[in-house]
């Protein structure tokens, strides 16, 4: 079916169908992110153990290497760049962050008042 | 060995389920027998079985939804007369025996009708409107159809084998877990869903990439016509709503099976989790249904006004505000059920701020038809019918947006006459609006005007007669789902309601004599121009039905109206392009992979449901090794030489150019 897209090649290009570059330096890319991921890993579960840090930063500290975590995976296993030819990924990304936030969001603050005002019937006895 | 299943799982005591289903069954067969001894069986295996046309899978959506709404409507029907006579007695039905009818109305036409018939059109229409020779992933596409199907004939089934839930269209637990429904039912709509649910999440996938990826030369985004536009808004939704919708049933099918607590009273379990978890799907679903109808309502209006779209691109804009609106407003289906005042005010105003863009679309529409030269030919009847009937559907939506007056009518019939206000007003008529638009195109034939507009008056004013009464009832108190009830006021109105139904009914009759009329008289009502309604968007470029590949050349798009300005172009120069130099087409092969793959998600739903493992195993090592020998095909794509495409071409160019010089000699 590629006779169909009469969109300039550059234009816009799907994950993983990115422009030709030689396998020495994909493969190279592809060992810079795992480096990475590891290290983001290593580095995750030694502060959870740690006492050398201040310890309420402790979920603050993996909150970071969590989201620092998914950006390495995005731009070096997903590919995901800001050029012009991944308007499309970006935009579904985008799209994708915001229904999930909403829907984990708008849950949490539903169950939440959901939790506080309908409580089962033993709690109820428990506050009067 | 068989599990669950024995004798007694088919309900021999109940005369009306058996005797329906011995009729379907014999029908079935009779067909059958019909196609193997007329020795169609090969045409139908070669031409539609495997067909990995969009066109064909398209057509088939459409028909296992027309099917669908058969069997939906005779469940509503069922309900109607039981509710007209159930005046301080039983009626006719039995309880448990009513709870599966409303429970298996809903489910069947929600996602066995509407999803088919939105899906199928899009699938039908789309890549023509695009100028495209298929969508982006063929075999997928055929694989996502008969995923549908599976679902579709396993709720049939428990017609017969079993029973289906008791529990309405969304099973809510506690009601739907082990405890409160130890049955099949459960199994039976949460498995038909699931399979279904994967079926439609890859027929989305599908269609967004064919409307992101697949766009002839010149097609700007803001050149695509609207159908195009909400069918990527739709899907957009599809793709990202089904997976929450697969995840809660998956959730409480553990709890089901291997006795989870994701949604029990006891061991840390929270039905609210649930009722929170599927109206975050629910909510999207219905704009998923909807938003498509509006396009086509925009592709009708503007055709039939003979005018182009009145604020393209403030409808663009509306379609994805909708979008992503809709994701924000799902706690409306509960806010009786303990949130606090400010949950409630922020999801009650998003309810009505949702009304804005769709209000904005409405006065498209009506400035569209302003000043247009307007043609009432069948599909602006309907287009028009929905104007009005969705405004007030629209309204009474704004109404129980509002959550005090939600608490009066929470679950009342006023929120079935609301809901069904908005779908058969909107969805339904839309469904029918681009199926009397399409015929012509999908067939080559037109469908018979006075049987269409008969169809349209008793439809419309049966809607009208049988919802009505449901508001009034609602507002003197009549709660949903009653089986029988001894209120003296709410019986007038039922019965009205019941005559409505009947008045509806004869619109599904003139519906189907419509078809039946127009396949008898196919010669004199025969389209030779490929383009019956004047038109104004690409699938109107080629010949009806088109050849296979679609268009022989990918049209060369330079504004909005694509076709409209080429028949401009057309009538100053001679003729758009006089010896065209002609080339092979490559088009993707047919495959069974649907069918093979779908027949082995049958076995293995049919067996989840009634516990049978083997059959279990049997089923999902079957659909995985389809899948596998899919993959590693070799070739997957023919030539059509372009000689053939040169000789199937020059007919239709010969049949347009006699009928444009006809034209010019008048």
């Amino acid at each position: 079916m590629s006779d169909q897209t009469h969109i300039p090649a550059g234009h816009d290009l799907a994950p993983g169908e990115e422009e030709q570059h030689s396998v020495g330096e994909r493969i190279l890319g592809y060992v810079v992110g795992l480096v990475l991921a590891l290290l983001l890993t290593a580095t995750s579960f030694f502060i959870a153990g740690t006492d050398l840090v201040w310890q309420p930063s402790i979920p603050v500290a993996l909150i970071v290497l969590a989201i620092a975590q998914m950006g390495v995976h995005l731009v070096f296993f997903l590919h995901i760049t800001t050029g012009p030819d991944n308007t499309n990924n970006v935009l579904a990304l985008a799209f994708g962050l915001l229904v999930v936030f909403l829907v984990v969001g708008g849950t949490v603050w539903i169950m939440s008042h959901l939790n506080a005002n309908m409580p089962p019937m033993d709690q109820i006895m428990m506050r009067q | 060995m068989l599990g669950k299943l024995d004798w007694s799982a088919i309900p021999f005591d109940q005369p009306i389920p058996l005797v329906a289903g011995a009729v379907v069954l014999v029908a079935i067969l009779a067909v059958l027998i019909w196609v193997v001894v007329r020795g169609h069986l090969p045409y139908l295996w070669h031409e539609w079985i495997t067909s990995v046309d969009h066109k064909r899978i398209g057509v088939m959506y459409i028909l296992l939804a027309s099917v669908m709404l058969l069997r939906g409507g005779s469940d509503a029907i069922m309900m109607r007369i039981q509710q007209a006579v159930a005046y301080q007695s039983q009626g006719y039905l039995p309880p448990e025996h009513y709870n599966q009818i409303f429970s298996a109305h809903g489910t069947i036409m929600i996602f066995f009708v509407a999803m088919p018939f939105v899906i199928g059109l899009m699938n039908l229409v789309v890549p023509l409107q695009l100028g495209v020779r298929d969508v982006a992933f063929p075999t997928l596409n055929s694989v996502g159809f008969w995923l549908t199907a599976t679902g579709a004939l396993l709720v049939n089934i428990s017609l017969v084998v079993g029973e289906f839930a008791r529990t309405g269209w969304l099973a809510f637990p506690p009601l739907s877990g082990l405890s409160y429904s130890p049955g099949v039912g459960v199994d039976y709509y949460a498995w038909s869903l699931q399979i279904s649910g994967v079926g439609t999440l890859v027929a989305g996938i599908n269609l967004v990439t064919t409307v992101l990826k697949l766009r002839t030369r010149g097609m700007n985004y803001l050149r695509m016509p609207m159908f195009c536009w909400t069918t990527l808004a739709s899907n957009l939704l599809i793709v990202s709503a089904f997976p929450i919708l697969t995840a809660t049933l998956a959730m409480l099918l553990l709890d089901r099976y291997l006795g989870f607590h994701f949604f029990t009273n006891e061991a840390g379990g929270n039905v609210m989790m649930f009722m929170n978890l599927i109206w975050a799907w629910g909510h999207p679903e219905v704009y998923i249904l909807v938003l498509p109808a509006f396009g086509i309502f925009s592709e009708v209006v503007s055709t039939f006004s003979g005018k182009a779209l009145f604020g393209y691109r403030s409808m663009v804009l509306a379609t994805m505000a909708i979008c992503v609106v809709s994701f924000m407003v799902w706690l409306h289906h509960f806010f009786t059920m303990g949130a606090g005042p400010d949950v409630n005010a922020i999801f009650g105003i998003a309810s009505m701020i949702i009304a804005i863009p769709t209000g904005v679309k409405i006065y498209n529409w009506l400035f569209t038809m302003y000043g247009g030269r307007i043609r009432f030919a069948t599909p602006m009847l309907w287009s028009v019918g929905f104007m009005v009937t969705f405004i007030i559907g629209g309204l009474t939506g704004v109404l129980v947006a509002v959550p005090p007056a939600d608490f009066m009518l929470h679950n009342s019939m006023f929120l079935v006459a609301h809901f069904h206000n908005v779908i058969i007003g909107g969805v339904l008529f839309g469904a029918f609006a681009g199926f009397e638009y399409w015929f012509p195109k999908a067939f080559g034939f037109r469908l018979d005007e006075r049987w269409g507009k008969a169809a349209f008056w008793f439809t419309f004013t049966g809607f009208w007669i049988t919802f009505m009464p449901l508001y009034i009832a609602g507002m003197l108190g009549m709660t949903r789902r009653l089986q029988h009830y001894d209120v003296a006021a709410w019986r007038p109105w039922m019965i009205v309601a019941a005559f409505g139904m009947a008045v509806l009914s004869i619109g599904v009759i003139c519906q189907i004599m419509q078809l039946v009329v127009s396949i008898r008289n196919r010669e004199a009502l025969r389209d030779r121009t490929g383009d019956p309604w004047d038109g104004r968007s690409l699938e109107w470029a080629t010949s009806s039905p088109p050849p296979v590949f679609n268009f022989a050349f990918h049209p060369d798009v330079r504004g909005e109206d694509a076709y409209w300005d080429m028949k401009a172009r057309a009538q100053q120069q001679s003729f758009e392009h006089d010896v065209p130099e002609y080339q092979d087409i490559e088009m993707p092969r047919n495959s069974p992979t649907g069918f093979v793959c779908a027949f082995f998600a049958s076995i293995m739903g049919f067996a989840l449901i009634w516990h049978i493992w083997w059959m279990v195993i049997l089923g999902g090592i079957g659909a995985f090794a389809t899948f596998v020998v899919f993959a590693w095909r070799d070739h997957d794509e023919y030539v059509i030489p372009a000689e053939e495409v040169a000789r199937i071409d020059r007919v239709n160019l010969e049949e347009r150019r006699s009928l444009v010089s006809m034209a010019g000699a008048v």
